[in-house]
């Protein structure tokens, strides 16, 4: 049975690690656990649970900057900022329904520990672009902080970065600092309807290489629109590409009119306005077209924007299966009928045909995701250095052991 | 400014090095002649300066390969060059040391339109980027004041920011992927035309490395288009409080500028001087305020801007009415730095940034230090993101006024870090802020950070005496020192 | 930036001035960036900020120059485009004539080296003689491989043919045409009236045409950039000495408006002459007279109204207003700062005038650059051809002759001095070279 340890305060996380590397015990670090089925299954007697560090504690609105414990609720912090029109500009996605638990659980904690990245992600970055400082405990049980509360700093290497995307294998995040920014006052989406794949991400390119200044681009065809909850998607009854425009309200509607002149040649075009864009790109960030068909495996696939259609198009005719596109065509999600090995040489071997990329299996059986790799498998030099800044952050693998690579 | 020890040992195999290195690099490329060192012996930073032990300007990424393999294996030092305008001392040489020279690494790889990036070698300047893409309406956003001249290489190396990073980013933000060579020789390519790889954020981690962790041979950019317009405002002010307020109520309406910069008298003098922008002479401080996007939202935001500009005090306001006109705006700003070398024959080049609502205090016990010292200070910040860069002016040439400007300006950085603030926003630690890094960090978050550095380099040979003030032995690092482990402890809450 | 001159050395003008402009420099590395051999090879030691620490090095230890320091100054383009870039100010452009003059001084060079300086010194400011060479050179073009190094592309850059001695070179006045407005001294040059006679005739026509009297001067020589440029300090003093000499002798005739140079090269050398000869108590004052009257011929031309006098039927190619691509000579550009007037002159004349990219970078020619850095001339060149190709002009038009003589043969268009089209459109024969 597993034992779990839920530290109150910094100090009480500082020794709870330090226990575990003493007494060589690896833990499950977790805060809400909307995303334990993302990454490699890991083997441990002990679960860290976070979510007794939680709060927003230092919140400066002028500054454009928050405080929060590490297991806050994403829904609280939103809650706080949006209270001050302001938000967290990457747009953290909801993968909680999508990998079988609650809807709007999840903590900036777990979204960081992913690096998350919603469609914003092709103009404002990604969690690794808003996380600016944070305290945590390595696993070697002793605290330590880096960056600031100032969103300008380069003092010192970006550990920052280092954490962002390391799922808990190299220290436990107690506190994070956040660089927030303003919201728009109005958001708007322009939806261009019928065209194919390759054609959709050309439109979509036109209009991020544009200087409209796209928030969102994303394109579902046919049969993923369907599922939409937004009427003007699916009821569509034809693919539709969907490019998000947000900022004052003149900007707003001067760039929907331009973006549509612009993309009439990809199809006719309709525009959606606030509630309606929210569900949509909310629906887009957290795969939910791909949530009901529980069985099939998930990737995520972040590739070169162009080949997107490409790399889609090849795993199909091999597996079969559904995907759609976000970030300009460059974020491939494919949901694919169940097999042993999730297909995974199909889309490693389409990716690595498109120039390269990462590949990550989001959603598949334990099994699967023990058998074979979630991640892009990495090259020798880079495993090698991989292992050793594991070692020189968690020497005795206490910290998620193997979520991410066996032996990291 | 005390630099590691020189290992006599390494000294004495110098003729050897050299042949070696001849051996992979052909032709000039090796320049060994004290009086040819000379020119190499510091950066931009000209406070410190050593003597390299050899230049090595390689043209490929197989040369530094077999040249860093090389230094691997026989255990010399390598400090990694670009185009030396680091303001910290990042490319101060090391007298053990084999400065590695980018310089050669000129060329455009690719320009990729559709996917929105540029391939370049790491020796392309800043603003080359920009001159290559901008017929087709593109550039790439970060824009260092030293963009003429500094590389995309070292602005990696040093995560540079410049005076459109709040709105845009630090090049952080805009590095796609790197190719890097590791001190083993071993290439490794992190990143590429697509977003967040997945393994842990080597390209995160690598830019603002400071040329600790690698040499950066090949870097993928983001290029943006253009905004359809851009303006900017001039807007003087008689205090520096009122600036400092206006540019917290600029924020505070929700709008994100960008860039906004300030610049206290006597840099609105100095630059005056030499760009002739039409800046008020008469003003205490002036920002510059720049807005873009379409026509409708600009034209929206400058009335915003103005009125906010006018409640704060504002004492003359011009816009610009043409892009010559916000261009020349700009070239005063961009020049500041160097155009103080026409007021003093030399600088100190501060770099803090603080929360902004401190900026008042931080103005008001700077010129306290000012006058203590008895050495002027020019300002000039980057307001948006409360980044400042305080100009001490020195005569190196008088006896003592070297030890009195870095004197003073490790007041100012330990100032910054007691408001709240931090040492350095986009310059890097270097040498120059290196001993103040305790001020900021514990002994344990330098050492996780070290430990990190030991990771890619074991033996500490890339960039020797840089960003960190004690450097501690890998083999010591790595050891495990786990306190009050043995008990399981009364008060933690457990299931 | 620091300097360690003692008090002593301090008292020597010219260290003084080299310690003034060493401290204005901040070394923030920007003159790299626009810096011609450094942009081509890379090395600190090829930009103006590595000079500036060679030559420091070189005058606080009061050492001879040594081959390396010898080597990366002989690179510099003397282009200026440094001092276009320097936000601190710093004058390179003196610093390194000093240097040169040290480097006269002090460092033997080899014989050939020797052999070429002192043979190019003595025929290039020589009209007769250089025309005689190039006549030489062409009649040994077949046998241009037996030519030793450098010599070699001396002979290769021969022109086809050697135009002869035009009238214009005699001392003599042109009187003004209509009612005289200013009465000028043309600078007729040396190089260029052998390479290009039509250049200073058209200039003339110009000049007359729009009200000014222009006066060939008795006396006046080469303007001296050439030898001053390889250091050669005696021979600089006494040619630029000759012509402050031969142009006072003109403003006793009677007022003189100004020193019209069309070769922008002698124009910043001319426009120099005070600080060439500012130690020099009893000419000072006179040089800084001559240096303060001299314009280039934009300059002049700017202020005149060419507007009225451009013909109705403007210029045309195959009767469409020729584009133009006007490459801007460093030392119009960088040395004089001038660069708005020429393509204002070309865009009032009826000209499509268009700039290349890279505008700052220099062409390679320098003056005697292309003989004697032949790799790295020749390197630059074949870079701003490209540059200007792109452009999609008709025909280039410059405002220096060595410019014009380094891009004509580089880039398949023609290329012309910019009066000389200025000077079609307002009715002056067709250039030839247009064809």
């Amino acid at each position: 049975m597993t034992e779990t340890l839920r530290p109150e305060t910094p100090e009480q996380l500082r020794e709870a690690v330090a226990w575990a590397t003493s007494a060589d015990t690896p833990l499950e670090v977790a805060a809400a656990g909307t995303k334990r089925v993302f990454g490699r299954p890991c083997q441990t007697s002990h679960r860290l649970d976070l979510s007794g560090l939680a709060g927003v504690t230092d919140y400066e609105p002028a500054e454009l900057v928050m405080g929060v414990g590490a297991a806050t609720p994403l829904a609280e912090i939103e809650a706080a900022l949006a209270a001050n029109n302001q938000q967290l500009a990457f747009e953290p996605p909801d993968f909680g329904p999508l990998l079988g638990a609650a809807a709007g659980a999840g903590t900036i904690g777990g979204a960081i520990a992913c690096n998350l990245a919603g469609p914003r992600r092709v103009k404002a970055g990604a969690a690794r672009d808003h996380i600016i400082g944070f305290h945590a405990v390595s696993g070697r049980g002793e605290d330590f902080k880096s960056g600031g509360r100032v969103v300008k700093n380069v003092t010192g290497f970006d550990l920052s970065k280092l954490m962002a995307g390391s799922f808990g294998t190299l220290a436990v995040m107690a506190d994070v600092n956040l660089k927030v920014m303003p919201a728009p006052e109005r958001t708007r989406t322009v939806l261009v309807y019928g065209a194919e794949d390759g054609a959709a991400v050309k439109a979509l390119a036109q209009a991020l290489g544009s200087a409209f200044d796209v928030s969102g681009a994303a394109h579902l065809p046919a049969e993923v629109a369907a599922g939409s909850g937004v009427d003007y998607v699916a009821g569509a009854g034809r693919p539709v590409t969907a490019v998000r425009i947000e900022g004052t309200g003149a900007s707003v509607e001067y760039r929907c009119q331009a973006i549509r002149e612009n993309l009439a040649e990809f199809g006719d075009t309709e525009e959606l306005h606030s509630s309606n864009s929210v569900t949509l790109w909310s629906e887009v960030a957290g795969a939910a077209y791909f949530t009901a068909e529980a069985e099939t495996q998930v990737w995520r696939v972040s590739a070169t924007p162009g080949a997107g259609p490409r790399l889609a198009a090849e795993v199909r005719a091999e597996t079969g299966g559904r995907a759609y596109y976000d970030w300009g065509g460059g974020l491939v999600w494919l949901a694919l009928p169940p097999r042993p090995d999730a297909a995974h040489e199909v889309v490693r071997g389409a990716l690595a045909a498109a120039g390269g990329g990462h590949a990550t299996l989001l959603r598949a059986a334990e099994s699967v995701r023990a058998a074979f790799p979630v991640f892009e498998p990495q090259g020798e030099a880079l495993k090698a250095l991989s292992a050793r800044i594991k070692d020189a952050f968690d020497p005795k693998r206490v910290l998620n052991p193997g979520r991410m690579y066996a032996g990291v | 400014m005390r630099m590691p020890e020189p290992d006599a040992a390494v000294l004495a195999r110098r003729g050897d090095i050299i042949e070696q290195l001849r051996a992979i690099v052909p032709g000039e490329g090796v320049i060994v002649d004290e009086d040819e060192l000379r020119a190499y012996e510091c950066d931009g930073l000209t406070a410190y300066r050593q003597l390299p032990m050899v230049v090595v300007l390689p043209e490929t990424t197989e040369q530094i390969s077999r040249v860093l393999r090389y230094c691997h294996e026989t255990g010399v030092k390598i400090v990694p060059r670009g185009a030396g305008t680091s303001l910290s001392g990042g490319a101060l040489p090391v007298a053990d040391a084999i400065t590695l020279g980018l310089g050669k690494f000129k060329r455009i790889l690719e320009i990729d339109y559709e996917n929105r990036s540029a391939v370049v070698q790491p020796g392309v300047t800043n603003l080359a980027i920009t001159e290559a893409v901008e017929h087709q309406g593109f550039y790439y956003a970060p824009d260092p004041s030293s963009q003429i001249a500094c590389t995309i290489g070292g602005n990696v190396a040093e995560n540079s920011g410049g005076v459109h990073s709040l709105k845009y980013g630090l090049t952080t933000n805009n590095v796609l992927g790197v190719e890097v060579v590791l001190m083993t020789g071993e290439v490794l390519r992190l990143g590429g035309k697509h977003l967040d790889s997945g393994g842990y954020d080597l390209l995160g981690v690598i830019t603002g490395s400071e040329g600790l962790l690698g040499v950066i041979t090949e870097v993928t950019v983001r290029i943006l288009q253009k905004p359809e317009t851009a303006r900017a405002f001039l807007i003087g002010f008689p205090s520096n409080e009122s600036a400092g307020d206006c540019v917290a109520a600029i924020i505070a309406a929700g709008i994100i500028p960008a860039g906004v910069e300030m610049m206290d008298k006597p840099a609105i003098h100095a630059v005056e001087d030499f760009v002739h922008a039409g800046y008020p002479r008469d003003v205490e401080a002036l920002l510059i305020v720049e807005l873009d996007g379409p026509e409708a939202e600009v034209a929206d935001l400058i009335a915003r801007v103005q009125a906010i500009a006018e409640e704060t005090g504002a004492v003359t306001i011009r816009i610009s009415q043409s892009e010559d006109e916000r261009l020349v705006f700009w070239a005063g700003r961009k020049a500041a730095f160097p155009a103080v070398g026409r007021i003093s024959p030399d600088y100190y080049c501060m770099d803090g940034t603080i929360p902004r609502r401190a900026l008042a205090t931080v103005l008001k016990r700077m010129a306290a230090m000012s006058s203590h010292y008895s050495l002027r200070v020019a300002n000039v910040f980057h307001a948006g993101d409360g980044n400042l860069h305080p100009l001490v002016l020195y005569d190196a040439n008088e006896p003592g006024e070297l030890e009195r400007a870095e004197a003073f300006g490790a007041d100012i950085l330990k100032l910054c870090v007691e408001v709240g603030g931090v040492l350095t926003g986009e310059h890097g630690v270097g040498v120059e802020k290196r001993d103040l890094m305790g001020v900021m960090f514990t002994e344990d978050d330098l050492k996780h950070q070290q430990r990190l550095k030991c990771a890619f380099d074991p033996d500490g040979l890339l960039n020797p005496g840089k960003v960190y003030p004690t450097l501690h032995r890998c083999a010591e690092l790595g050891r495990l020192h786990v306190s009050g482990g043995q008990t399981r402890f009364p008060d933690l809450p457990r299931f | 930036m620091q300097t360690k001159f003692s008090p002593a050395q301090l008292a020597d003008p010219h260290i003084e001035t080299a310690n003034g402009i060493l401290r204005a420099c901040v070394h923030c590395g920007f003159c790299t960036a626009t810096c011609p051999s450094y942009v081509l090879l890379g090395d600190e030691l090829d930009s103006p900020r590595g000079r500036i620490y060679l030559i420091k090095d070189m005058l606080e230890n009061e050492r001879p120059a040594s081959a390396k320091l010898v080597k990366h100054v002989d690179r510099c383009l003397s282009c200026l485009s440094c001092m276009t870039t320097c936000p601190s100010g710093v004058h390179y452009m003196h610093l390194v004539d000093h240097a040169r003059t040290r480097i006269a001084e002090t460092y033997v060079r080899p014989w050939p080296e020797r052999l070429l300086r002192a043979l190019l010194a003595v025929v290039l400011p020589r009209p007769s003689l250089f025309r005689l060479a190039l006549v030489g050179a062409r009649l040994a073009r077949p046998f241009k491989g037996l030519f030793p190094g450098r010599l070699k592309g001396l002979v290769a850059m021969a022109p086809a043919s050697v135009p002869g001695p035009s009238a214009l070179d005699r001392p003599q006045v042109f009187p003004a045409q209509g009612v005289p407005q200013r009465r000028v001294a043309l600078l007729t040059g040396c190089a260029q009236r052998v390479l290009r006679p039509a250049i200073n005739e058209a200039t003339v026509r110009l000049l007359t045409r729009l009200g000014c009297e222009v006066v060939v001067a008795e006396g006046v020589g080469c303007c001296a950039a050439l030898v001053h440029h390889m250091g050669r300090e005696a021979e600089t003093d006494a040619q630029v000495k000759a012509n402050i000499a031969a142009f006072e002798r003109v403003m006793e005739g009677g007022a003189l408006d100004a020193i019209v140079v069309n070769a922008s090269g002698c124009g910043t050398m001319v426009k120099d002459y005070g600080h060439v000869l500012r130690t020099e108590v009893a000419w000072a004052e006179r040089a800084r007279r001559v240096a303060a009257l001299a314009r280039d011929v934009s300059e002049v031309l700017v202020e005149l109204d060419l507007g009225t006098l451009v013909t109705p039927d403007k210029p045309g190619i195959d009767g469409e207003p020729p584009v133009v691509a006007y490459h801007s000579a460093c030392s119009l550009r960088h040395g004089q700062k001038i660069t708005k007037e020429p393509k204002r002159l070309l865009a009032d004349a009826g000209f499509e005038v268009r700039e290349p990219a890279e505008a700052h970078l220099c062409c390679g020619s320098a003056g005697t650059y292309n003989l004697l850095q032949p790799e790295l001339a020749s390197a630059l060149g074949a870079r701003k051809a490209d540059r200007l190709a792109a452009t999609g002009a008709q025909v280039i038009a410059t405002g220096n002759i060595g410019c014009l003589a380094q891009m004509t043969g580089a880039v398949g268009i023609p290329v012309v001095h910019t009066v000389e089209l200025l000077d079609w459109a307002m009715g002056g024969p067709r250039p030839p070279e247009l064809g």
